[in-house]
C-alpha cells in the first residue's frame, strides 16, 4: 500500500509538513531564549516550564485577533498572499532527502533546482502583500524584496552549482551520497566548497530576510515592511513562512555542503537534523549581532562581490572535477 | 574580507554575553529586588505616636503639589480621643495618583510627617478609580514598608550644616511646631 | 554664574558668520522642489513610527526611495511646560521640567534652578555645586548610553544586532539609574535640585556604588565599539551620511555634540563654566567630519570623558551644607526678584538655556526654555533631501532628538 505513490505522497507530506511546522514554531521559542541570553535577559519564562508553551500562547493570541482587511486594499491579493507564502516554502520540502534510501518524499531528478526555484517564488506573495496592502511602507518593502530577490538569487544559484558539479548530479540524494564518509563539500576539495558554503549561508540570510540583509522589512525604516497592514494569523503565516525559510536554508546548506545524513557512527536523519539546527542557530547568532545594510549597498555587495566570487568558485570546482 | 572579520568581532561580543549573568530584575511575584531606603512610590497617611491621625488638615501639601492632585477637606479643631488635647483634623483627603509625578514635595512640606511615600512597588489598577487614593486607602497603606523620607528628615537634610542665624538645637524639631501653628486657624475656619 | 550668553568672555573660535550668500538652498522655499512635488510619493514618517524617537512627524516627498524634500512637524508631544511655569511657583517648577528632556532630567533641573538662582543672586554652597556637577556628568553618561542604544536600533533593527546593542546599553544605564535611586529615591524624575541647592545629600555607600558602576561601564566600552563603529556595515551606513556644515549648524543654532562633530570647538562646560566645572579638568572631543560617524565618535569620546570626570569627582566632594536657603514650605513663601536672567548649561544634546523674566511675585512672569534638540531637528530639512530613506533614519538618529524637549 505504501508503494502507491499517492499514499506515499500524502503520508510523507503530512509528516514533513507537520513536523516542520512544529519545529518552526518552537524555533521561535528557541530564538527568543537565545537572543535573550545574548542580551543578558531570560527570554520567555512565564508560559510553561522555561516558557516552552510560549508558541502555543502566541498562536492562540494570533488566532483571537480581529481579521482586518484595510480599506481600499486589494482584498483578494491581500488575503491569499500569506497562505501562498507558506505554500511556496512548504513546497521546497517535497524533494528533501532526510536519510539514505527511501527517506525522501518525492525523489525528483532535478531536486535541488526544484527546491531553490520554489523557494525563490516567495518573492511573489511578498510583492503581492506589499502591493495589495495599500500602504506606502508595505509598497516600499515589497519593491525592496523584489529588487533584493533579483540580486541574491544569482549568487545563491551559483553557489549551489558547486555541489552540483562536485556531486555530478542535480538529485539532492546523489549530492549527499557523494559526500559519504566525511568527504563533505565544505571541507573537500579545499577552497571552492568552503567559499561556496559561506556564499550559500549569506544568500540564505537574504532569502529569509535576516539581518544583515533584512531590508524588505527593515523595522526601523519601514515599520514592518510588507507585514505592516497584516494582523492576527495572516501576519502569523508570514512570520512562520520566514522561519521555515530559514530552516530550509539551513537544512539545504547541511545537505549540500555538510554531508547531510553522513557523520561519525551510524548515518541517518539525526545527523542531518543536528547539522541543520546548528546552522539555524548560527543564522540566529548572526542575526542578533550584526547591523543592516542599506538596500543599494546590499545590491552592490551582491553584484560586485558575491557574484564574481561565486563565479570563481564555480570555475574552480569545474577545474577540480575535470583534472582531479 | 574586512566585513567578515569585523562581523566576527560583533559575533564574539554577543557570544560572550551568552555566558554573562542576567541583569534583569526578578518579577515582583518572584521576589523582586531590594530597593534603597529612599525609594518612593505610592502614598500612605499615618497615625502619630499618640494614636491620632497625624494629618491636621493644614492643606500645605495641597498647595505645594505641582500637579494639584491633592484635595484636603479640613475637619476643624477637635479634642483628640487619645490625649484630649485639641488638634486639627482632616475630614477628607484624596490623592489622585493618575497625575502624580512623585516629586516628594508634599512629604517635604508636611509639618506633622503625616503623609509618607511607600517603598513597595506600585501595583497596577484596572480602572482609573483604582489610582485615586481616598483617605481610607491611604490609611490602609500605613502598615506597608515606607520610604525613608519624612517631612522632618527631608527638611533636616537640607538644613544640615547651614549656618544658623538664631536657633541652634534640632532644626527639624524646631521647625515642626512653628510651621504647624499658622495653618491651624485656617484649618479651624 | 549668571552669565548671559552675549556677555560671556569666551567666543566660539570660528570664522565670520555669512551675511550675504546662503550656500545651501532653503528647503522650504526652493521652487524646484515645489514644482516636483506633484509627481512624488508623499510619505508621512511618523507620528507613530519606531524610529522617530517619540511622536514626531516628517513629511517626506520621495522619488523612489530618495527624498526630495522633507518638512518636519513637531508638536505632538506639546504639554505646555512654559505656560505651566508661569502658573507654578519657583519651588514647584523643577519637578515639572524634569519631563522636558526625559533622558537627562537632572540637567533640566539644573538649568532651571540655575536660572532662578541667577535671577535672585543666590549662590548654592560648594558641596551642592560639586554634587550638581557629579549628577550632571552621571546623567550625561546615561543619556549618551541611551542614544547609543537607539542609534544602534535605528541601524540594526528591533530584531537584530541593533537590539542587542540597545539591550546592552540599557543594562549599563539601569545600573546608573540604580545610583540615582540610592541618591534621590527615584530612578528618573528625581526632583533633587531646588532653588539654592540640592534636596538630597548623597547617602552612605554612594561613592562605592558609583565607582563600581562607572568602572564597569568604562571597561565594557570597547564592546560597543566592536558591535558598532568597528563594524564594516556601520561604517558603510554612517561615513559621509548626514554631513552637517559647521556654518549651517551655527546659523541654525545647533550646539553640543553635533556642532563639535562639525569641527567647532565649543562646550559651555569649559568655555562658560558653571557649577563646579571651573575646577574640573575637562577635555572636549572635537571631530571635523560632520557626518554620522563623527557624531558617534564625539558622543562616545564624551561618554568616556564623563566617566572619567565622575570617577575623579566622586571622592572629592567637599563637606558642607547642600542648600543655601531654608526649604520652602509654602509655594508663595519664595518671592523672586524682578528682572530677567538667561542661563545656559551643556546638556548631552547641547546648549540647554532657560530665560526667566520675573515681576517680583512668587511665580516667573515668563520662562522660556531653549531646547537643544529643537535646533538639532531643524537640520533635518537640510540633511534629508537627496538621501535615501534608510539614511534619513540614521541621520535622524544621529541628531539625538528628544521629542519631549522639542515640543515641551
Amino acid at each position: 500500500m505504501i508503494e502507491n505513490p499517492w499514499v506515499w505522497g500524502a503520508v510523507s507530506g503530512l509528516v514533513v509538513v507537520n513536523v516542520f511546522m512544529g519545529v518552526a514554531a518552537w524555533s521561535i521559542w528557541f530564538e527568543r531564549k537565545f537572543a535573550g541570553r545574548m542580551q543578558n535577559r531570560p527570554g520567555p519564562t512565564q508560559v510553561g516550564p522555561f516558557g516552552l508553551l510560549q508558541p502555543v500562547a502566541d498562536l492562540l493570541k494570533l488566532l483571537q485577533k480581529e481579521d482586518i482587511t484595510p480599506k481600499n486594499a486589494d482584498a483578494v491579493l491581500f488575503n491569499i498572499a500569506p497562505p501562498l507564502g507558506l505554500l511556496t516554502v512548504l513546497g521546497g520540502m517535497a524533494v528533501f532527502p532526510w536519510g539514505p534510501g527511501a527517506w525522501v518524499p518525492a525523489d525528483l531528478d532535478v531536486g535541488i533546482l526544484f527546491t531553490l526555484s520554489i523557494a525563490s517564488l516567495m518573492t511573489i506573495p511578498v510583492w503581492m502583500a506589499g502591493w495589495a496592502s495599500n500602504n506606502k511602507y508595505a509598497l516600499i518593502g515589497g519593491m525592496r524584496a523584489a529588487a533584493q530577490a533579483v540580486s541574491f538569487e544569482v549568487p545563491l544559484l551559483l553557489s549551489a552549482l558547486v555541489p552540483i558539479i562536485l556531486g555530478g548530479s542535480f538529485k539532492l540524494g546523489d549530492i549527499v551520497a557523494a559526500q559519504a564518509d566525511g568527504a563533505w563539500f565544505a571541507l573537500w576539495p579545499p577552497g571552492p566548497g568552503a567559499v561556496a558554503f559561506l556564499l550559500f549561508l549569506l544568500c540564505s540570510l537574504a532569502e529569509a530576510n535576516r539581518i544583515p540583509f533584512d531590508i524588505p522589512e527593515a523595522e526601523s525604516e519601514l515599520v514592518a515592511g510588507i507585514t505592516t497592514e497584516y494582523i492576527g494569523m495572516k501576519f502569523g503565516l508570514f512570520y512562520l513562512a520566514e522561519y521555515m525559510h530559514t530552516l530550509i536554508g539551513s537544512f539545504l546548506g547541511a545537505a549540500l555542503f555538510l554531508g547531510g545524513w553522513d557523520g561519525p557512527g551510524p548515518d541517518g536523519v539525526h545527523w542531518l537534523v543536528a547539522k541543520g539546527l546548528g546552522l539555524f542557530a548560527l543564522i540566529f547568532w548572526i542575526r542578533w549581532s550584526l547591523l543592516r545594510y542599506r538596500a543599494d549597498q546590499f545590491m552592490s555587495v551582491c553584484w560586485k562581490i558575491l557574484v564574481p566570487v561565486a563565479l570563481c568558485t564555480v570555475s574552480a570546482a569545474a577545474v577540480w572535477k575535470v583534472y582531479a | 574580507m574586512n566585513a567578515l572579520l569585523t562581523a566576527w568581532a560583533a559575533l564574539r561580543v554577543t557570544g560572550l554575553n551568552l555566558f554573562r549573568a542576567m541583569n534583569t530584575e526578578p518579577l515582583p511575584w518572584h521576589g523582586g529586588r531590594a530597593r534603597p531606603e529612599r525609594f518612593r512610590t505610592s502614598f500612605a497617611l499615618v497615625h502619630n505616636e499618640d494614636g491620632d491621625e497625624a494629618c491636621i488638615g493644614c492643606k500645605m501639601c495641597e498647595k505645594i503639589c505641582p500637579s494639584q492632585i491633592i484635595t484636603v477637606v479640613p475637619g476643624g479643631r477637635a479634642p483628640s480621643p487619645n490625649t484630649g488635647k485639641p488638634r486639627g483634623t482632616a475630614k477628607d483627603f484624596v490623592l489622585d495618583m493618575n497625575a502624580c509625578i512623585h516629586c516628594e514635595l508634599c512629604v517635604q512640606v508636611c509639618p506633622e510627617d503625616a503623609i509618607l511615600m511607600l517603598r513597595v512597588p506600585e501595583t497596577p489598577g484596572y480602572t482609573r478609580e483604582d489610582l485615586v487614593l481616598t483617605m481610607d486607602k491611604l490609611y490602609k497603606n500605613e502598615p506597608l514598608e515606607k520610604s525613608w523620607g519624612t517631612g522632618a528628615r527631608l527638611v533636616g537634610m537640607q538644613e544640615a550644616g547651614q549656618p544658623k542665624p538664631a536657633p541652634k538645637p534640632a532644626p527639624a524639631a524646631k521647625a515642626a511646631p512653628s510651621e504647624a501653628a499658622p495653618p491651624s486657624p485656617e484649618a479651624g475656619s | 554664574m549668571a552669565v548671559a550668553h552675549h556677555e560671556g568672555a569666551a567666543v566660539a573660535p570660528v570664522g565670520p558668520v555669512p551675511t550675504v550668500v546662503r550656500p545651501w538652498p532653503d528647503p522650504y522655499l526652493d521652487p524646484e522642489t515645489h514644482e516636483a512635488e506633484g509627481d512624488l510619493m508623499v510619505m508621512n514618517l511618523g507620528p507613530q513610527h519606531p524610529s522617530t524617537h517619540g511622536v514626531f512627524r516628517v513629511k517626506l516627498w520621495l522619488d523612489g526611495e530618495v527624498c526630495i524634500k522633507a518638512v518636519p512637524y513637531p508638536g505632538y508631544l506639546h504639554r505646555g511646560v512654559e505656560k505651566l511655569c508661569e502658573k507654578l511657583s519657583y519651588v514647584q517648577i523643577p519637578p515639572i521640567v524634569d519631563k522636558n528632556d526625559y533622558v537627562s532630567p537632572f540637567i533640566n533641573e539644573l538649568a532651571v534652578c540655575m536660572a532662578f538662582e541667577a535671577l535672585n543672586a543666590v549662590e548654592p554652597p560648594r558641596r551642592s555645586q560639586y554634587l550638581r556637577t557629579l549628577g550632571a556628568e552621571m546623567q550625561r553618561v546615561a543619556s549618551h548610553l541611551l542614544w547609543l542604544g537607539t542609534f544602534g536600533m535605528d541601524m540594526g533593527g528591533a530584531l537584530g544586532g541593533g537590539a542587542s546593542v540597545f539591550m546592552h546599553c540599557f543594562r549599563e544605564r539601569e545600573t546608573i539609574l540604580d545610583c540615582y535611586e540610592l541618591w534621590t529615591g527615584s530612578r528618573f524624575h528625581y526632583n533633587t535640585l531646588t532653588v539654592g541647592g540640592n534636596r538630597h545629600d548623597v547617602p552612605a555607600g554612594f561613592a562605592e556604588l558609583v565607582k563600581r558602576t562607572y568602572r564597569a561601564i568604562r571597561d565594557r566600552a570597547h564592546e560597543y565599539d566592536a558591535m558598532l563603529v568597528d563594524n564594516a556595515i556601520f561604517r558603510a551606513r554612517t561615513v559621509g551620511v548626514g554631513r552637517v556644515d559647521a556654518q549651517l549648524a551655527m546659523e541654525l543654532g545647533v550646539s553640543g555634540p553635533i556642532l563639535r562633530a562639525s569641527g567647532v570647538d565649543w562646550d559651555l562646560r569649559r568655555d562658560q563654566p558653571y557649577a563646579a566645572y571651573g575646577e574640573v579638568q575637562l577635555n572636549v572631543p572635537v571631530r571635523s567630519g560632520g557626518d554620522c560617524l563623527a557624531r558617534y565618535e564625539v558622543r562616545m569620546a564624551e561618554l568616556l570623558e564623563s566617566i572619567r570626570i565622575v570617577l575623579d569627582l566622586v571622592d572629592g566632594i567637599p563637606e558642607g551644607p547642600i542648600a543655601a536657603l531654608k526649604p520652602v514650605k509654602l509655594p508663595g513663601a519664595f518671592k523672586g526678584k524682578a528682572g530677567q536672567a538667561y542661563v545656559a548649561v551643556e546638556s548631552p544634546r547641547g546648549e540647554l538655556g532657560t530665560w526667566v523674566i520675573a515681576d517680583g511675585s512668587d511665580k516667573p512672569y515668563r520662562c522660556k526654555i531653549r531646547p537643544p534638540s529643537y535646533h538639532a531637528m531643524s537640520l533635518l530639512p537640510y540633511l534629508a533631501p537627496g538621501s535615501n530613506l534608510s539614511d534619513i533614519i540614521v541621520t535622524l538618529g544621529s541628531l539625538d532628538p528628544i521629542l519631549g524637549e522639542v515640543d515641551r
